[in-house]
């Protein structure tokens, strides 16, 4: 394919991962909202609040490293756009397909996570360092399972044959719901739900909001962001939102629906393109939405504890089930 | 846990109440009249209770000048006026603890049912009561 | 082991409802000093009330407005203090209309305190649950009083409003929705697991040092100390209740005296005075409401009383103590003094905090239920020494710097108060 093509394919998807983000947070904030009893903000209010941001001072603390801290937030911004690219958008593949694959997914999904801790120990303040500690702390604790479930994939899709495992376009393309006997099944729920419980620690949403504990540290990390970096950092977490959602999808629910109703052409492409949105969707409700008003904050030794032996080892009894799955399947 | 609040609640109505419009009209005075003719919705506030102790109402003629409400209105809010021996009150102030009402030997006084009383100027004539 | 640095918390910070700075020395997230400094809230209230030209009626209004929660509580505590200084009887249905809008507002508070305590676990939902129910319990305060808060009802010798035969069924159909929400808000809160995981084990308060700090209130019953004023020296028309102090017995559990504690003892407490309430509607005896209907004669008894006495209320926090002292001839009181609950439940603070983590200090700081505009005290520093600045000198420094401001701007002397 000629480089303009995929050129214009990349802004596609940049351009529609952030509008995306933003109006998923919209639909977000307003279901939390009404599942509390409130009115909630307008859908749109995620866009006017970027807006907002960028027009304002950004005010860099005297007492910061200001290099790091100004860094921060660009690497985020250009770490979460760039996993866009990786992943399969309904029922196209990956723009970027064969040049990288799900590990460096996961790469540039941690990447935000990282340059938020730096910004955070960056800023000067003692809120800013305790929450900075803290996201560190949850990203090594959380990133054990996230791995563990790709690898079990991986490793069950290259005993198909197919290969590069890794590649998300071929694990979009071979869902193994029906490539598995019964316990390859329960193995492969058991994964599902590990990735769902990680999704709010990636994106550090309730109960797992501790590095940006608002009534305890006063917004910890992003304490000290204003203005544009902090728009930045809003438009990093929106695109993050969307690329774990869209993870989620690719590797356990790729299916389209156009191909059941009979369509074909542009029309299947359309409804399955849409199909797909609405999956996303799906996906951020029930892992980000739903949770994030049903519990209260953890603590990070909880937290820590929590995905290091329980969630650590409930992705390694997944793990296991598929094995055993193969090795009864023969 | 608590998923059945939270799905009961997502399909019934917010508990909030709402804003008077939903967007703020460019001009209030304008809006209203548009209201009164019919043309314009508006919610209506949450009603009081009768015995809501609002902005006080004074009864000017069956006032004697005795000074009682003077004596014990705490935020200083009354003003005899010793030429009419009549009062002023000054609404900016009132705390809204309906005493003068009690302490009026004739009942001249008594707080109604008004609390939008915000204004930028105390000495607005909504804010003055003689 | 890390090395220890401070984290100040205050005195404006999310965490905390009112201002009060907490300096806190950490290491890495564990807690291993905390220093407190209150007074950011002093207001000056009691040298107003002492004030010449104040009578008693003015000061009775100051005192509710020391606080916006714990409304009442402050002028009941001060209308018994100067009935008991002025030798002033109260009839009886005075007394239970008292006692009725007191643990009305005890309902409010404690539903306030445990969405509060939800917000800071960060837990919004709750949050907006527990004040969407307190809703109903402050519109039948406003439909009895008149106001939300700052209920003008205590007044010396009785109270300013009778409840009419038709509120009669309002108040019944609110208590009845009260107690339909009772095990759906215990459920909510006690069941919940992240909620335990928060609050189970954290800020614990041991019997002994709640003993030894004084705690008072919820905060002293948590640890299992069955302190209650209600219960221990009966005033008002509490003694026709035969209120018993709760502690976490009461919901079959032992008492640690951790945040957890706290929150049963509150709902608990929601419970017990739905059920005085209940009694003081159906036992509320006939008669007059105020042995002073006319404010003349009541003025003119003030001020001849002579006389000091004490009031005491037990507040939603804890034990509320007014002490006035009476001259004749003077309207204002001589000596006015308050001691709010928060002020002896402030020093628990320090035990409940050692070997915490940062995390847990919002809900630690929430726990006690701090109420900071109740403390009166004022301190100054100049640098490392501290000393209490009494009346006279706060107000010749006062004085001082009127003048100092009034000579820069050119105006007249307004100082000499």
């Amino acid at each position: 394919m000629s480089a303009w093509v995929i050129f214009g394919q990349a802004v596609a998807v940049l351009v529609g991962g952030g509008v995306v983000g933003l109006i998923y947070r919209g639909l977000d904030r307003k279901i939390a909202a009404r599942m509390q009893g409130r009115i909630g903000p307008p859908i749109r209010q995620p866009f006017l609040d970027l807006g907002k941001l960028l027009v304002k001072e950004t005010v860099i603390p005297k007492t910061a490293v200001p290099w790091v801290f100004s860094a921060a937030p660009f690497v985020a911004v250009l770490a979460s756009f760039t996993a866009l690219l990786y992943l399969p958008v309904g029922p196209f593949g990956p723009v970027l397909e064969g040049h990288g694959d799900a590990i460096l997914v996961l790469y540039l999904l941690a990447v935000p996570a990282l340059a938020m801790a730096l910004g955070g120990f960056a800023s000067g303040s003692p809120l800013g360092v305790v929450g900075a500690q803290r996201e560190l702390v949850m990203v090594m604790s959380y990133e054990f399972p996230l791995a563990v479930v790709l690898v079990a994939v991986a490793w069950r899709l290259s005993e198909l044959g197919i290969s590069p495992a890794f590649s998300l376009g071929k694990i979009a393309g071979h869902p193994l719901w029906t490539e598995v006997g019964p316990l390859g099944v329960i193995g492969l729920a058991v994964l599902l739900f590990v990735l769902l419980a990680v999704t709010p620690a990636e994106l550090a949403k309730i109960p797992f909001d501790i590095p940006e504990a608002e009534t305890e540290i006063a917004g910890g990390l992003m304490v000290e962001y204003s203005g544009t970096y902090l728009a930045l950092f809003y438009l990093a977490d929106v695109v993050r939102t969307v690329v774990m959602a869209a993870l989620v999808v690719a590797i356990f629910a790729p299916y389209g629906i156009a191909g059941l109703l009979g369509l074909f052409g542009a029309a299947a492409t359309a409804l399955d393109f849409l199909f797909w949105l609405f999956k996303l969707f799906f996906v951020m409700v029930v892992a980000v939405t739903v949770v994030r008003v049903a519990m209260a904050r953890l603590k990070v030794d909880q937290i820590a504890r929590g995905f290091w032996l329980w969630g650590t080892a409930v992705a390694l009894g997944g793990l296991l089930l598929l094995v055993l799955d193969k090795v009864v399947m023969g | 846990m608590i998923f059945k609040t939270l799905f009961s609640q997502l399909l019934s109505r917010p508990a909030t109440n709402k804003f008077p419009a939903k967007y703020m009209p460019k001009s209030v005075t304008k809006f209203l009249s548009r209201v009164e003719a019919g043309k314009d919705q508006i919610h209506p506030p949450v009603p009081v209770p009768p015995k809501f102790r609002g902005k006080i109402a004074y009864a000017k003629e069956k006032c004697i000048g005795c000074q009682l409400c003077v004596r014990v209105c705490p935020a200083k809010v009354i003003e005899f006026k010793p030429e009419e021996k009549k009062i002023r009150m000054h609404v900016a102030r009132c705390a809204f603890c309906a005493q003068c009402v009690d302490a009026c030997p004739v009942g001249a006084l008594s707080l109604g049912p008004d609390f939008l009383l915000a204004d930028t100027d105390r000495n607005s004539p909504n804010l003055i009561v003689e | 082991m890390g090395e220890v640095f401070e984290v100040p918390i205050g005195p404006i910070h999310p965490a905390l409802k009112e201002p009060i700075r907490l300096t806190f020395r950490v290491r890495g997230e564990r807690i291993v000093g905390v220093e407190i400094r209150a007074g950011f809230a002093h207001r000056g209230i009691e040298f107003m009330g002492m004030r010449q030209g104040r009578n008693l009626i003015q000061v009775l209004y100051l005192a509710e407005r020391i606080c916006g929660i714990c409304s009442v509580s402050h002028p009941i505590a001060l209308t018994q203090a100067v009935e008991r200084a002025a030798g002033i009887e109260v009839p009886p249905r005075a007394q239970y209309i008292r006692v009725i809008i007191s643990e009305l507002e005890r309902i409010h508070s404690h539903l306030l305190w445990a969405g509060v305590a939800a917000h800071e676990l960060g837990f919004d939902t709750l949050l907006h649950l527990t004040w969407r129910v307190r809703e109903k319990v402050l519109d039948i305060l406003e439909e009895l009083t008149g106001n939300r808060i700052n209920y003008a009802i205590p007044i010396f010798g009785g109270v300013r409003r009778d409840i009419a035969p038709e509120q009669y069924p309002k108040v019944w159909e609110a208590l009845r929705y009260y107690r339909g929400l009772l095990e759906q808000l215990l459920d909510a809160f006690l069941n919940d697991p992240t909620v335990m995981a928060r609050t189970r084990g954290v800020g614990v308060l041991e019997p002994k040092e709640a003993e030894e700090f004084c705690a008072v209130g919820p905060t002293a019953r948590a640890s299992g100390l069955p302190k209650d004023v209600r219960q221990d020296r009966p005033y008002l028309a509490y003694s026709d209740f035969a209120v018993k102090a709760i502690t976490p017995e009461d919901y079959g559990l032992t008492p640690i005296g951790d945040v957890y504690d706290k929150i049963v003892v509150r709902l608990l407490e929601v419970g017990q005075s739905l059920e005085i309430i209940e009694k003081a509607l159906e036992d509320m005896p006939e008669g007059e409401i105020t042995s002073f209907p006319k404010i003349p004669a009541l003025l003119a008894h003030l001020k001849k009383a002579e006389g000091e006495g004490l009031g005491w209320h037990e507040a939603p926090r804890g034990e509320l103590i007014h002490y006035v002292q009476l001259v004749p001839g003077e309207e204002a009181p001589l000596v006015w003094k308050v001691k709010a609950p928060t002020y002896s439940n402030l020093l628990s603070w320090r035990p409940m905090f050692e070997g915490q983590e940062i995390a847990d200090i919002p809900i630690i700081a929430a726990c006690i239920d701090p109420c900071i505009c109740c403390n009166d005290r004022f301190h100054i520093v100049e640098g490392s020494r501290e000393k209490i600045v009494a009346k006279e000198e706060l107000l010749r420094l006062s004085w001082e710097k009127t003048r100092r401001i009034s000579g820069q701007r050119g105006l007249r002397d307004g100082g000499k108060g």
